[in-house]
């Protein structure tokens, strides 16, 4: 066999071979966890500090704009701001801009308030805190001193009570989300009259509070298309309200225009940016420790130095078997 | 006549919206609001066209058995079940969308990981499409590579372990040439935009409607 | 149809009539008025004093700029809480609470922003503003009749450079219709994506294979979805003439409508009428990944010859294209997704880049207004390029020689957007 044939092998080879090997180094870092130093950049430390400043007074939005596709990179993003909005008594309004978007909204909020979770929330239904709501017990620590006094007790590892309609309110889908957004600058409750369970946004205190976007203070949409521009071109553009992107890896630099002109205060970039977010709350105490962007920075290390080796084995390849003198093999086939 | 009447709704919408943009005055907001009333309620009818045509299309296959006719059925039953389950089926019966439901079990475990799967798929072609095609063929063909692998390496911790500038670079690349090259690239496409615009607003381009014009 | 035409002005005209009758109704400003007094301050807390309302301008007349005179001692006030009621109306029960404004916060904001209580054009209002302590207690001020009523303005005064903006590129882009309609030659740069279109239809009807045609999983609100269909009509004429099937699955159910359309008329003023195939243009479904997984089963089972990928692409493009060129077909794509061309760069044989997408129907047609349409968006971007060749001189001349004339530019070009 001559070594030219050897270096067309090369290039010709089963691209099965080169599937199995992604597998494999995206397997295997989740069994050996290396567990390296993610440093942060200032496109989400912005965000962090943006964030960090708000306190019970204020509200944010956090749009699930992605589909279950992308929720390996989505999810956290969002994850990690409602959680960094509960410890801070934010009050937290969820939104989902296609059917598919509102079952990640509710993953979310079920992975969130899951007693198995690290550092979870304690959920307290809309329904089972009427008589305090009817008693005009609304303040976030009033509240919990009266919802304890009831006898009810905080499970072990919880990180906190979050009411609902007054921590969090799942809006869930509407369509014509583009519209919906527009409609929100003039007033939440007549484009959502009921929640994602059926509860009347009308008796939540948190929209009592903050009745249009004008009221609220920070949008972070976690998308996985394009949509997360019309938070900026509707609600941005309009009345001003900050925006912070979380973006899939693949969008990321597709939306550094915005970041650079102001229009956004900052950008989560990937499973990346996400990982930066978890460091930046574990850091800070906020959640005892890094979740699942950070766990999964090993698998992407492995995975890109996979796919440095593979460019540099097909150059290799190409230059020393003479194909750049040739038209032999077109480009893409 | 099926063409103009058409063609005359777009363009006064079309000059309407522009104008509307310069008008603050509440008249023009109500026109604003009333065309945009409009569109949930066509795009409402639009998808029973769609599903609609989805319907006929496989009850044809299954009906006239062609190839593949038995995978028409794993369209169709899914299509009519969900929202049956979601919002028909009784709530006693595990109905509705909130956990738990059948619909919620049928998104989380079918859905849900099925999609997922779709999208891993990127990585594996990922893969593959840069070890058939990434090739330092020409000068700008290298800077491309090179830059492509100082991004990849910047993004991941193991490019800090390998050296401080491989994150400093590669951030330096999405912030300043990257933007560039995208700013560049969205002004054109907004012009093109805009001529696009124009043409359909004024009737040059017509295809839009059916055909190759004339 | 000419006599068509002359009725678009006068529906706009009918149109917009009631919008200037009623600006001109209203549009009185009323002198601000001293207020009256109507009961003394409660000595328990200071007061504010003076309350100035004026109209907003730039607004649909539901806004009102309120502002006050702070009291002189401040000490116990937590919050200002400001009460509003339309002139005349009697009763506690007739004020709602405007605006509860924080003692460190400036005094002036714009009232009409709680969707509950909105500000009705034209109508006169009385505002009295209440010092109020940590605990609630709210000591009451002064009540004050508006000294101006909300009006509707026809005009954004702070929108005028985009009109000026948009109407010198409207005009440029009109005078080269004009140019390019009078018949003087102008000059196309070759774009070998579009030139291969006609070859990949034939090497398809060579091969008595399928062409898959995928407008983009975009709504018809996207031009990169419209300029796909525009080009769908000119290919779809094509393949009509030589009777190659054709695929064309949709993502999104309006889209579907227009496509199925477009391909119906093709095929008709092919003067194949007959040849069409319902099935050929199907709607498929709203999701991103069940759409790949769909189209994907089609390229492996079907065998396509060629590919056609036009419009808007998220993160499908790369799997789309990869199993197409795994399947074999020759493969066109073109998008204005910027972080999708790479993809399908690597993937595809030819790719439209960004505008290019747009262009295609004029290249594809070659009708005069079209190529017209093209030169004028050379223009505009050529008054672009020298506003950034500009800034890049006075950026250079700032930095040398300490002075502010980027600033100046910037001032001069760019406005505020935010209402």
């Amino acid at each position: 066999m001559s070594a030219v044939n050897i270096w067309e092998k090369m290039l010709n080879i089963d691209r099965r071979w080169i599937f199995l090997g992604i597998a494999v180094v995206s397997i295997v870092p989740f069994f050996i966890n290396f567990g390296m130093p993610v440093v942060t950049t200032t496109e989400v430390e912005d965000i962090f500090y943006y964030m960090d400043d708000l306190g019970p007074d204020n509200a944010i939005f956090v749009s699930f704009d992605f589909a279950p596709g992308t929720q390996a990179e989505n999810m956290p993003m969002a994850v990690a701001v409602m959680r960094h909005a509960f410890h801070n008594n934010v009050p937290v309004f969820m939104t989902a801009n296609w059917p598919l978007h509102h079952g990640m909204m509710l993953a979310a909020m079920e992975y969130v308030f899951n007693p198995s979770t690290v550092g979870f929330y304690q959920e307290v239904p809309f329904d089972d805190w009427r008589e305090l709501r009817e008693a005009d017990v609304t303040a976030k620590g009033e509240l919990v001193e009266a919802w304890e006094n009831q006898g009810n007790q905080l499970s072990e590892g919880a990180l906190g009570w979050v009411f609902e309609g007054r921590d969090y309110a799942a809006m869930g889908y509407a369509p014509v989300f583009n519209l919906v957004i527009l409609g929100m600058t003039v007033s939440i409750e007549t484009q959502y009259p009921v929640d994602a369970h059926g509860n009347s946004t009308g008796e939540m205190p948190m929209l009592q509070e903050h009745k249009s976007l004008r009221e609220v203070d920070m949008a972070l949409t976690s998308s996985g298309s394009g949509a997360c521009v019309w938070w900026v071109t509707y609600a941005r553009e309009k009345i001003g309200l900050p925006i912070a992107f979380g973006l899939t890896a693949v969008m990321a630099t597709d939306y550094y225009p915005y970041l650079q002109a102001g229009q956004v205060i900052g950008q989560m970039g990937g499973l990346r940016g996400a990982a930066e977010y978890e460091v930046l709350l574990a850091e800070n105490g906020i959640t005892p420790s890094t979740d699942k962007a950070f766990t999964g920075m090993d698998v992407q290390s492995a995975a890109h130095i996979f796919i440095i080796l593979l460019i540099i084995m097909g150059n290799l390849a190409f230059f020393a078997g003479g194909f750049h003198k040739k038209t032999l093999l077109k480009g893409g086939r | 006549m099926k063409r103009t009447v058409p063609l005359m709704i777009v363009m006064v919408g079309g000059i309407l919206m522009i104008l509307q943009y310069f008008i603050p005055h509440q008249i023009s907001q109500t026109i604003f609001a009333y065309y945009t009333d409009w569109t949930p309620i066509i795009l409402a009818f639009a998808l029973v066209l769609g599903v609609g045509s989805l319907t006929r299309i496989h009850s044809h296959k299954i009906r006239r058995k062609s190839k593949n006719w038995q995978y028409s059925w794993a369209v169709l039953i899914p299509l009519y079940l969900m929202p049956v389950l979601a919002h028909i089926w009784p709530g006693s019966l595990s109905g509705g969308m909130d956990s738990p439901s059948i619909f919620h079990f049928i998104f989380m475990h079918v859905q849900v990981p099925i999609q997922a799967t779709m999208f891993s798929l990127l990585a594996f072609y990922i893969a593959s499409a840069a070890f058939r095609a990434f090739r330092a063929k020409s000068a700008l063909a290298t800077v491309l590579l090179l830059s492509a692998i100082i991004v990849m390496l910047g993004q991941v911790p193991i490019g800090e372990l390998l050296g401080k500038w491989f994150p400093q670079t590669g951030l330096w690349i999405l912030r300043y040439p990257n933007l560039a090259a995208k700013r560049a690239i969205m002004l054109g496409v907004g012009f093109g935009m805009l001529a696009t615009n124009l043409k359909i607003i004024f009737g040059v381009e017509r295809n839009w409607l059916g055909g190759a014009g004339k | 149809m000419r006599k068509n035409w002359i009725g678009i002005p006068a529906l706009m005209i009918l149109l917009l009539l009631p919008s200037l009758s009623v600006a001109q109704g209203v549009d009185e400003i009323l002198t601000p008025v001293a207020g009256e007094q109507l009961e003394e301050p409660d000595p328990g807390l200071d007061v504010p004093g003076i309350v100035t309302v004026l109209d907003k301008d730039n607004d649909a007349g539901d806004q009102l700029v309120v502002s006050f005179e702070p009291p002189e001692n401040t000490a116990g006030v937590f919050a200002y809480n400001v009460y509003r009621r339309v002139a005349g109306a009697e009763g506690e029960d007739s004020w709602t609470l405007a605006e509860i404004i924080p003692v460190i916060e400036p005094t002036e904001f714009i009232d009409g922003f709680d969707p509950e209580f909105p500000i009705e054009p034209g109508v006169l209002y009385e505002y009295r503003i209440a010092s109020a302590t940590l605990d609630g207690e709210e000591f009451f001020g002064p009540v004050f009749e508006a000294g101006a009523v909300s009006v509707g303005e026809i005009y954004h005064t702070g929108k005028t450079r985009i009109l000026i903006a948009s109407l010198l590129f409207i005009l440029l882009i009109f005078y080269y219709f004009g140019r390019a309609q009078r018949g003087i030659k102008m000059y196309m740069r070759p774009i070998a994506g579009i030139e291969a279109i006609d070859e990949a239809i034939g090497r398809a009807t060579e091969m008595g294979k399928p062409i898959l045609y995928v407008p983009g999983i975009s709504s018809i609100a996207d031009v990169a979805t419209i300029a796909s269909l525009t080009i769908l009509g000119r290919v779809a004429k094509k393949i009509a003439l030589y009777q190659t099937p054709l695929i064309v699955p949709n993502r999104d159910p309006i889209v579907f409508t227009v496509a199925e359309e477009v391909v119906k008329q093709a095929y008709l003023e092919a003067g194949r009428p007959d040849a069409y195939d319902p099935d050929s243009v199907f709607f498929l479904t709203t999701s991103q990944f069940a759409y790949v997984a769909g189209v994907n089963g089609m390229m492996m089972r079907e065998k396509p010859a060629t590919n056609f990928y036009l419009g808007m692409f998220y993160a499908e493009s790369l799997l789309l294209a990869e199993t197409g060129s795994l399947s074999g077909a020759i493969q066109i794509a073109g998008t204005d997704a910027v972080t999708q061309l790479p993809f399908f760069i690597t993937t595809c044989d030819y790719t439209l880049i960004g505008e290019e997408l747009y262009a295609a129907s004029a290249y594809l047609g070659r009708e005069p207004k079209q190529i017209g349409a093209l030169k004028g968006q050379d223009a505009c971007k050529g008054i672009i390029m020298g506003f950034i060749t500009l800034a890049l001189i006075f950026g250079i001349i700032d930095v040398v020689a300490n002075t502010h004339i980027l600033d100046w530019l910037r001032a001069l070009v760019t406005s505020p957007i935010i209402e």
